[in-house]
């Protein structure tokens, strides 16, 4: 089968995923996904591969500084040379982070944004720099999740600040889905929903909600939380298979 | 000068056939790769999907009738460039309708499929650009009538 006709008929293969938080399963396993992503040329699986695993938290988790990641992903730019699209994807999602890491750092007590440039990626560093005591760091006006987002860490609403996360990861991955149909770069931007309708998948609020409050006792008290495997507390950090964790 | 229009009126006179059954070709491989395609995601209902797979079949036919129509008893200097102005225009339509036609309905397969409600609807595109391929034939044949023998 040639390339475009093969990108039709796996396009066509993958079931639909829905609206964000409307599924209680994902609509295909991960396994007759893999299944599925046989069909993809060897070079697109490879820049699949890395498309996921700078996007996704089990694949950077693995990165012990920020410098590293953002290394990684002007590596991962360089290699999706061919799709400028996923470009700006990888991009934009970068940037997210670091607006993330961001409101972080000052909830945490960072007075200033400090060395910017070691910790952060894209066009809003100076922006995020110069208006580093602003809610949205000057960037509310076209980017209202922000002050969403400042409300939430202020809180303490992880629930509501990772649900405000994945929208905006969601958004952007749809404005740039609406540019393609039946190309390697709609196979990316599906897998890269797909994860996140599978992590979404995965939670459970009132489950998350006790989890979060035996572990918010056991950090402020001493030992570990009973009834949960330290080994499960972590992030993931196995990326033997891309597709897996988190987004933010 | 006249071997060359005589040679024209061949190339007009089997154009539309050719054209016709290229574009069939790659609008039907378009819409079957994606009825492939939802055929492994589906439960049921492949009738349907490879049923309008074939849709941009009709063009090589309507390139077959066009050629029957401008077929002449002896092709000369005078119907020469009026087969080959005829045939060729009317060919490229075939094979534009033909390729569009398959891109529609690969759409049409891939969306039906997370909303099954919608199929006949989106249908509708190729159907218009069914219109489209008939009206080119049915012009040819209308001007083939006129062409001198």
């Amino acid at each position: 089968m040639s390339q475009p006709h093969q990108y039709i008929a796996l396009v066509t293969s993958l079931p639909d995923l829905g609206k964000l938080f409307t599924r209680k399963s994902v609509p295909i396993s991960e396994f007759r996904l893999k299944q599925r992503m046989s069909m993809l040329e060897a070079e697109h699986t490879g820049l699949l591969q890395e498309l996921v695993e700078i996007t996704a938290w089990a694949g950077v988790a693995k990165y012990d500084q920020d410098l590293e990641v953002i290394r990684r992903a002007n590596q991962v730019v360089n290699d999706l040379k061919d799709y400028p699209d996923l470009q700006h994807l990888v991009g934009t999602r970068m940037e997210t982070r670091t607006l993330i890491a961001a409101l972080r750092r000052r909830r945490d007590g960072q007075e200033t944004a400090g060395d910017i440039a070691s910790w952060g990626y894209g066009r809003w560093c100076g922006r995020i720099k110069a208006n580093w005591s602003d809610p949205a760091f000057g960037l509310g006006h076209f980017m209202p999740w922000i002050s969403d987002a400042h409300r939430f860490l202020q809180a303490g609403d992880h629930i509501g600040m990772e649900r405000l996360t994945l929208t905006q990861v969601f958004r952007q991955l749809d404005h740039f889905g609406a540019l393609h149909e039946f190309d390697f770069e709609a196979v990316a931007i599906y897998v890269l929903r797909w994860v996140i309708v599978e992590r979404w998948s995965r939670y459970n609020e009132d489950d998350a909600r006790d989890r979060l409050a035996t572990l918010v006792e056991a950090a402020l008290g001493n030992g570990s939380p009973s009834g949960i495997d330290p080994a499960v507390t972590e992030f993931p950090t196995d990326n033997s298979f891309a597709f897996e964790g988190a987004t933010s | 000068m006249n071997e060359f229009v005589v040679a024209l009126g061949w190339f007009g006179l089997y154009a539309p056939v050719a054209l016709g059954a290229i574009g069939s070709a790659w609008g039907c491989a378009l819409g079957g790769s994606a009825a492939i395609g939802a055929m492994l995601d589906s439960e049921g209902g492949y009738g349907r999907f490879i049923g309008v797979s074939l849709m941009p079949s009709s063009q090589v036919i309507y390139g077959i009738v066009i050629m029957f129509s401008l077929q002449q008893s002896s092709i000369d200097a005078a119907n020469g460039a009026a087969l080959f102005g005829i045939g060729v225009l009317s060919g490229f339509t075939m094979l534009f309708t033909g390729i569009r036609q398959g891109e529609v309905l690969a759409s049409a397969i891939h969306a039906s499929k997370a909303k099954p409600e919608i199929f006949g609807i989106s249908l509708a595109p190729a159907a218009v650009l069914e219109g489209f391929s008939v009206f080119a034939l049915v012009f040819a044949l209308v001007l083939a009538g006129s062409i001198p023998s």
